[in-house]
Formats: C-alpha cells, structure tokens, sequence
C-alpha cells in the first residue's frame, strides 16, 4: 500500500513541475513585477527598481484602461448573447431525428476549429469596405455598407462577429448534449397535457438544459474575455483603442508601450475579475443542480 | 399536412441553411483563393465562380513571395512537440487525478482550473523576461513551454475524464494476474483509453497549430515565425494581397479540418460528458 501512495505521487510530479515552473513562478514574477514603480527599459532590472502599489494607481487612474474595461463588457456581452442564441437554436434543431444529422452536426461545429486569426483574416476580407462581399450584397438593396473595421461606429461590431462565430459551437455541443439526456417521456406526458410549444419548451426542455446551458455560457465567456488573437489581427484594438480590450489593454501596455509594470497589474485586476465572475456562475450553477 | 415521412423536412431544411450561412466565410475563403484577381476585386463579386477560369495561382504567388513552407514546418514542429510533451505529462497526472484523491491531487486539480483564468496576454510579460534572461527568446524551445501552459491543463482534465471511464477493478484484476501497478497502467488501462488519448492529442495538436499570442511575442524572426503569425504579417501591410492571404488561410485549415473530422464524434460523447460532470 505504501508503494501506492509512492505512485499517486510519482505521477504527479512532471505536472506539479509544469505548474510550478511555468504558470506559478510566471505569476509571482508578474505580481512582482505589477508591484515595481517606474520605468525600466531592461527587462533583466526590473526587480530593481522600488516596491509599491505605483503601478495600480495610474492604472485605476487611466482612461484607457476604464474604457478596456467598457470595450471588453460590450464585446464578451455582445459575442456570448449571439452565440448563446445561435447555440441554443442550432442545438434545437440538430436535436430531431432527421436524415443526416451526423453530418449536418459535423458541419455546424466545423467554426470551433478555425484559428482564431483565420476566422478574423476572414471576416475582414468579408467586411472589407469597398471589395467585401458584405458591402456588395447590401449594395445589391441599396445600401452603401462602412468599411467595418474602419469606421470608428462600426468597428467593435465588426470584431465581434468571427469571435462569435467561433464561439457559439461550443454552446449547441453542450446544449445538444443536455438536450439529448432529457427523458423523452416528459414530451410524451407535456403533450398529453396538450401542452403548446411554447410551454413545453418552458416548462420541459428549458429546466432541463438550464444548468449546462450557464455552464457553456460560462466557460465560452471566459474564452471570450481572455482571448485577443480575433481582435488583433483585425484591428490591433483600433482605430484609436476603440476595440481594445483589457486583455488587449494588457498586451499592448506590455508589448507596444513597454509598461510592463502597469500591464502586469492591469492583467491581475483581469484575473481577479474573472475569479470572482466564476466563483459567483458556479455557485449559481451548484444552485441549479440541486 | 405533409405525411409522417416528411413532417422533418421543415427542420431539416432550416438546418441545412444554418449550416450554408455557417460554412460561408469558409466557402468564401477557398472561393477569393481560386478566383481570377478581377473577379476578387470587384464590387460586385459572383457567388458562384466560373470554375472554368479558377486557378491555383494565388497560390503559387503566396508560396513564391513568403517563406511559407518554413512557417508550415515551424508551426508543426511546433505543435507535435507541445502535444507529446503535454500529453505525456498530463496522462501521468490525470490517471493519478483519477485514481486518487489525496490533498496533492485535489490541489493541483485545482491549480489547473484556475490556470483557465488566466489570460495569455498576462502570463507572456514574466514568460518573456524569463525567456530573455536565459536567452531563449527566438528559438522552438520557448514556444513549446510556452505552449505546454495551455497544454498541461487542458490535457489532464481531459484525460482524467477518460481514465475514471475504465472501472478500477480491471487494473486491480491485472494487478492479482501478477502485473506491477505500472505495467497493469501500460497493458491494460492505456490501451482502454486509447481513443481518449488520441482525442486529447487532435485537441492539442489544434490548440498549438491556432495558437497566436506566445507565437506573435516569442519568435521575432521572420523566418522563425509560426503560420498564425506569418498570414496576421500580411495584414499590416499597406496593399493586403487578399487572394494570397486567403490561399494561405485554406492551405493552414486544410490540416485543422481533417484534425476536426476525426476529433468530433469524441468532442460530442467525451468532452461535453467531462464538461457536463464538472
């Protein structure tokens, strides 16, 4: 038995490594580097310089960083209400009987794979304002469509469509699977009781994918709002940051202004963030389930 | 009123058209990579192209111009040593995850939960200045640790999912045989979970392929650059070649798609049954 527990930990160990090295000791650099003030161009003398909460107060005090802030609310909220829609329906509709569903389902789902930079390379030749075949078929209407990425009223919409194109296959594979575990014999009861479509969809499918549906929303929201590849290869969080979110705010804080210090604390507010987020959905899920 | 039959064809008709509207953009990638130019950049572009006058010249001109085939081979090299690292060192800890529930196990479960929070965009700041002190800014190295951030948590979750599917008394079964509790673990359970392991390592393989912000940050060499970075290099540049960018879009999911094909009949019964359980 003693050799067991040997085991259990033995096979551990690579990974506690991994954690260890390459996420734990990453995360006390950055909180120390988030608590260094002032300016260093040599990264290697970071630790240098002194110990404060400098770097907090002129991110709490920029505007910049307030507005990621807004950026990122409009954009996760934008991008997961599409989706979840999207989800929901394509989840309903692939959850029939019908000939080649396999198939269908496969086709569906095929956006979960796309890089996230070729979903946006995509949709930026799409939305292109004077080739894109957007533009050409609302010419076709008579409508003279922006240059979507461009224009400074249009831009956060335009990068949110490849990010919810690649979200919402997620959310019909979750839902299609908790659709999928509802007994059939409350439909055979709900339309006994000569119940309508609409109450049915209420009163049976709805509870029954309720909590895996928040869970999806979750999980997907939390991609959503870490996520910059979509964002910067379209637009760099242009034009003026008017698409850049915190997590972008984070990145070119660090990587095109070099204030490492203020990006290191601006990324922990983002973790904090996100912590809190999910401790409250999953308390709200663990509510569902019981 | 339709006969019983064909009552599904109202649904299955609709969900054919979510899938054309779904499948567009790709279908309109592949189109703007084998269109003549003039018919690419024009106001009006046919949805349907005259396949008679398709070519594969944006192709060759894409290939010819950028270093194309390297950023293909980076991108690979890449990603099947991320996806062997990771996955060697997640199947140790998710069988563990799965097998025991001691105060480390719970822990490092744990942590590898909470890694999902954090975003990359933070976790490259110290992973850059590490990388830089000890010079490996630049070189495959930094990127498949870098990769293995992502890969390592992903790939225990995942495979301690696969490995509570194989009841424990088979293992023990082999263990009363006379088999050690590795070899029990390496002739036994393994081959059980030979689809979840093959499943886990498609996901990871799409993962590192898709992956953009290490690759952007760490590889500053034009000839080192992974595939992501070198089609978003075309973006920024003040003449975008749209028929050349989008040929090398379809050429980088070409093998993301075959990956995906396979991955998916597992994404539908194992993945969304782990989510589901969590």
């Amino acid at each position: 038995m003693r050799q067991e527990h040997m085991l259990a930990y033995v096979f551990l160990l690579p990974a506690a490594l991994v954690v260890a090295l390459l996420i734990g000791y990453p995360l006390v650099r950055v909180a120390d580097i988030s608590l260094r003030q002032g300016r260093m161009m040599n990264f290697a003398r970071i630790d240098t310089l002194p110990l404060g909460f400098g770097n907090y107060r002129i991110v709490a005090s920029d505007p910049a960083f307030w507005h990621s802030v807004a950026v990122s609310a409009a954009y996760v909220g934008i991008v997961i209400g599409m989706a979840f829609a999207i989800g929901l329906g394509t989840a309903l509709l692939l959850n029939r009987r019908m000939p080649g569903r396999r198939i269908l389902r496969t086709l569906l789902l095929i956006p979960w794979a796309v890089p996230g930079v070729v979903a946006s390379i995509i949709f930026l030749w799409m939305l292109d304002g004077s080739f894109g075949v957007v533009n050409a078929g609302l010419r076709g209407i008579g409508i003279a469509g922006p240059a979507w990425y461009v224009d400074r009223s249009t831009a956060l919409v335009a990068v949110t469509v490849p990010a919810m194109w690649k979200a919402y296959p997620l959310i019909t594979l979750i839902v299609l699977a908790a659709l999928q575990s509802i007994p059939g014999e409350l439909y055979e009861a709900a339309r006994i009781d000569g119940a309508s479509a609409w109450r049915e969809f209420r009163h049976v499918t709805w509870p029954g994918i309720r909590g895996p549906a928040t869970l999806a929303v979750m999980v997907s929201a939390l991609a959503v709002f870490r996520d910059v590849d979509v964002i910067y290869t379209a637009t760099r969080g242009g034009p003026s940051r008017l698409t850049e979110t915190v997590s972008l705010f984070v990145y070119n804080e660090g990587f095109q202004y070099f204030r490492m210090g203020s990006a290191a604390s601006a990324g922990l507010l983002m973790v904090l963030a996100a912590l809190l987020a999910s401790l409250i959905a999953l308390r709200v899920i663990r509510r569902e389930s019981l | 009123m339709l006969p019983p039959r064909w009552r599904v064809l109202p649904w299955w008709l609709a969900t054919l058209a979510c899938g054309v509207v779904v499948l567009f953009p790709i279908y309109w990638m592949v189109m703007t990579a084998v269109m003549p130019t003039e018919d690419v950049l024009s106001t009006s572009p046919p949805l349907v192209p005259d396949f008679a006058v398709a070519s594969l010249a944006a192709f060759r001109t894409v290939f010819s111009i950028h270093p194309l085939l390297a950023w293909i081979a980076n991108s690979l090299g890449v990603g099947l040593a991320a996806t062997v690292c990771s996955l060697t060192v997640a199947t140790f800890a998710g069988y563990s995850l799965s097998r025991w529930n001691f105060r480390p196990q719970q822990i490092l479960g744990a942590l590898l939960l909470f890694t999902k929070l954090i975003p990359a965009t933070l976790i490259i700041i110290p992973l850059y200045i590490t990388f830089n002190r000890f010079g490996l800014l630049d070189t495959y190295l930094s990127l498949v640790l870098a990769h293995m951030t992502i890969g390592v948590p992903l790939a225990t979750w995942l495979m301690k999912g696969f490995f509570d599917r194989v009841p424990r008394e088979i293992e023990q079964a082999a263990m009363i045989d006379g088999c050690s509790h590795l070899q029990a673990l390496r002739w036994v359970v393994l081959p059980l979970t030979l689809p979840g392991l093959s499943a886990c390592t498609i996901y990871l393989l799409i993962v590192s392929w898709s992956e953009f912000i290490f690759a952007r940050t760490l590889m500053r060499s034009d000839a080192h650059y992974m595939l992501t970075v070198g089609m978003q290099s075309f973006v920024g540049e003040h003449e975008v070649d749209w028929p050349g960018l989008m040929a090398a879009g379809t050429v980088s999911l070409l093998p993301v798609m075959i990956l995906f094909v396979l991955l998916e009949p597992f994404l539908v019964s194992g993945l969304t049954k782990g989510a589901l359980a969590n």
